[in-house]
């Protein structure tokens, strides 16, 4: 399945990056990529039994690779 | 029915009106919640502090 | 009297809680700053008051209405805090709890929405949480209410029956530890602090919190302000956040219990794989509102209002000519009360069952969940443009009325997003503007009345969200938005929430009839009895009618050729109601019936809708505008969006006559 893990949080801006730690993200943590919108829109991720949608600009940068 | 009490009813009419406009001019100069006839939470409470301020 | 303090992360039921558990709010507080900011109520029967404070997701705020809560607790020592936590969510949850529990105040933390998790097919081990946690633990599911008696027990108790807690210690690691102890010592010495709070102020310091080092600022806390640049070059504030995830997850594992049965019933699951495909999500969305419409228009709302209407126009109406005539009244007064009052006021009173199904529709999708939903789906299209998905709440909750929707726009982050997200608000097609849809579709668009209003509504998005484009580039706004968007668990909407929320949406319309669209009604009555010769009896030559012909040759072009339409237009200006009540007035008919055909001769389907565009996107109300000039803080805008407005109406407007009479 699509899991991914967040290997760095650098490139963040600090409003987003406080977010991510307070929705209990870090460095390690198991993401699962539940959706991916078309054209690059928002991504659905489920962390910890929660599903939270972000920038696939941000998950990008979070899993620090291409996600394919 | 009376003349008088004719024009007393249009006057309260038409006061009535008058005043429901003036009131509409002077709310939206206000703006924000005054101007909203929309009761929201935010705007329950907002009154309330006012009557009671802490 | 005891003080209990809510508090917890966003979605988590606080508020629900809340309102279970207090009397109707008794009186609200004003905090410095932000105007409004937290509830307070009082429990039933007792001396016990509860404090609702905004959802947070930790004490350390990123928007304003999320540093209320610091500052109330640096302001403010409750006896107790009630951490209203999701149980599913608990280890993101408990980050706060920590941060909550290291103050040192009593606490009692409740797990939430206790029954999702035993849905997902395991249990923590209340008693190992409390001696881990070092607070009592309690569970609860405020919709169901379950729970909700030992809770209200455990709080109402007298100040001095609440067991103290100490505060919670974390293994933090030695510098930072070292770090604490040294200010936190010092504060305690040389300012007099207390030990507990001096502790956490300091640990709050350190962890960057930015209320935190605003209040050490100005108290002029010399221990913490001298050793910021040491902290910040040490990554304090990183090594603080992983020994607290750790310990938490520590925590967790040694008290999770699994559940024999595992009735995974993944219904938030099921649905989001429909609700939010990513192509069939947007289709999905435009269907909802179809549905909206569908309800409020053909199967449950017109229907309610034509019998509504039959009642006012017939017995109502005849009775009240009857009486008046009767008790002598003069024919003038008899007109205004009949033809003006109850034909006007009563014709916009009809809508009453359509204005209520779209708020009931409006209600449910805001307590099921689908919102966050629509921000995800529609924040591609909504980045293109310079917004993001969020701004969406704010432009729906506009559909209500656009005042409320403006107001909305406040929790934006970024001042230039807000700006724009307020422009663009007078284009989303507020309730008000229904009653004059529905009679212009119910007389030259009979069988598809749901598909053109429904029409309307996206032609003002497609409109606000272009001029959203122009406005960015105009702005040259930054591209940095936040966008990280929680998906709750979806819930069956409850019947009584459901009921507040479209009354207190409601009644404001209800309230309207009997002011500005009362007003509004006589003064365009007025204008229609009254003429340069004073009191004239053919409408023909009342101001109405003359400032309508002055101003017909400027609408000619999109369609119109009756002056009626155009002085409604000018009253709509008071509140958009008023155009339909004017056009009762002004047309000279006393029920919808007569009105429909009256329009249905003098439109054509191609003029109509022309018509209605106008309609939806000309001058903002009064109240729109008041409320973009103090959310702007200039008149210069407000100026400007009221001229914008008439500029693009009138363009589309032509141009749909126009291109509209060539090809038909």
């Amino acid at each position: 399945m699509n899991h991914f893990m967040i290997k760095q949080f650098n490139g963040l801006d600090t409003a987003t990056l406080q977010r991510l730690h307070s929705l209990g993200l870090q460095v390690g943590s198991d993401v699962q990529a539940v959706r991916f919108y078309p054209f690059h829109g928002p991504v659905i991720i489920q962390v910890d039994h929660q599903r939270i949608g972000i920038r696939y600009q941000v998950f990008k940068l979070l899993t620090g690779g291409d996600p394919s | 029915m009376g003349l008088l009490i004719n024009i007393f009813v249009l006057a309260l009419i038409f006061g009535f009106a008058g005043y429901q406009i003036y009131r509409a001019v002077k709310r939206s100069k206000q703006g924000k919640c005054a101007a909203c006839d929309y009761d929201c939470e935010a705007k329950k409470m907002l009154n309330q502090s006012k009557k009671h301020p802490v | 009297m005891t003080t209990v303090a809510l508090l917890g992360n966003p979605n988590t039921g606080k508020t629900t809680l809340f309102n279970e558990l207090t009397d109707k709010y008794a009186y609200v507080g004003n905090w410095t700053g932000v105007t409004v900011e937290k509830k307070v109520g009082q429990i039933r029967h007792s001396h016990t008051e509860v404090i609702d404070l905004p959802g947070v997701y930790s004490l350390n705020p990123i928007t304003k209405d999320e540093s209320v809560v610091t500052n109330y607790l640096l302001g403010n020592s409750p006896d107790l805090i009630l951490n209203v936590t999701n149980a599913s969510q608990l280890k993101r949850n408990l980050l706060l709890s920590v941060e909550v529990l290291e103050l040192g105040v009593p606490v009692i933390i409740t797990l939430n929405m206790i029954d999702d998790l035993k849905r997902s097919g395991h249990y923590y081990n209340l008693d190992t949480l409390s001696s881990k946690l070092g607070c009592p633990v309690r569970t609860t599911n405020a919709r169901n209410k379950e729970g909700l008696t030992e809770l209200r027990a455990d709080l109402v108790c007298e100040q001095s029956e609440i067991k103290p807690n100490s505060p919670l210690k974390l293994n933090y690691p030695m510098m930072v530890n070292q770090a604490i102890r040294q200010a936190a010592d010092s504060l305690t010495k040389d300012y007099k602090i207390d030990a507990k709070f001096a502790h956490w102020i300091a640990i709050q310091y350190i962890n960057h919190n930015k209320v935190v080092r605003k209040y050490a600022t100005i108290h002029q806390l010399k221990p913490l302000l001298s050793q910021k640049a040491y902290y910040d070059a040490q990554k304090f504030e990183d090594q603080i956040f992983e020994t607290r995830l750790s310990f938490i997850e520590n925590t967790l594992t040694t008290a999770t219990e699994q559940l024999q049965s595992t009735k995974h019933v993944a219904l938030t699951s099921k649905i989001d794989k429909v609700v939010t495909h990513p192509i069939l999500g947007l289709p999905i969305f435009v269907g909802i509102f179809y549905l909206m419409f569908k309800l409020s228009f053909d199967w449950i709302g017109t229907p309610l209002s034509g019998y509504l209407d039959g009642f006012l126009s017939g017995p109502v109406s005849t009775w009240a000519n009857q009486f008046l005539t009767q008790v002598g009244a003069l024919p003038m007064l008899r007109s205004l009360i009949v033809n003006g009052l109850i034909a006007g006021v009563g014709g916009v009173l009809v809508f009453i069952p359509q204005i209520f199904v779209l708020f009931a529709c409006i209600t449910i999708l805001e307590d099921s969940g689908y919102m966050s939903r629509a921000a995800l789906v529609t924040d591609r299209i909504m980045e293109m443009i310079g917004l993001n998905g969020k701004a969406f709440i704010p432009l729906i909750i506009g559909f209500g009325c656009n005042v409320t929707g403006i107001m909305a726009a406040r929790t934006i982050e970024q001042p230039k997003e807000r700006l724009i997200t307020t422009l663009i608000s007078p284009f989303m097609s507020c309730s008000a503007r229904l009653p004059i849809y529905s009679l212009f579709v119910a007389a030259l668009f009979p069988r598809h009345q749901a598909l053109i209003v429904l029409s309307l509504y996206f032609l003002g998005i497609v409109v606000a969200l272009l001029m959203a484009k122009v406005y960015h580039i105009i702005f040259q706004a930054e591209e940095h938005s936040v966008f990280i968007v929680e998906l709750p668990q979806y819930h069956i909407p409850r019947l009584d929430i459901v009921w507040h929320g479209t009354w207190d949406k409601g009644k404001g319309f209800i309230k309207k009839a009997g002011t500005i669209i009362f007003a509004g009604t006589v003064l365009i009555w007025l204008l229609s009895n009254f003429g340069v010769s004073g009191y004239v009896t053919q409408i023909d030559q009342s101001f109405a009618a003359n400032l309508g012909q002055i101003l017909l040759p400027i609408f000619k072009p999109m369609g119109i050729s009756t002056w009626q339409p155009i002085s409604a237009l000018l009253t709509g200006v008071l509140a958009k109601e008023v155009i339909s009540s004017s056009m009762m007035v002004l047309f000279h008919t006393s029920n919808q019936g007569a009105l429909i055909a009256m329009i249905g001769g003098s439109f054509t389907t191609l003029s109509a809708y022309a018509l209605l565009v106008f309609i939806l996107l000309y001058i903002p109300c009064f109240a729109t505008i008041g409320t973009i000039k103090s959310e702007t803080g200039s008149a210069k805008w407000a100026a400007y969006s009221v001229v914008s407005g008439l500029v693009i109406s009138y363009t589309l407007a032509f141009l749909i006559f126009q291109i509209g009479s060539l090809l038909m």
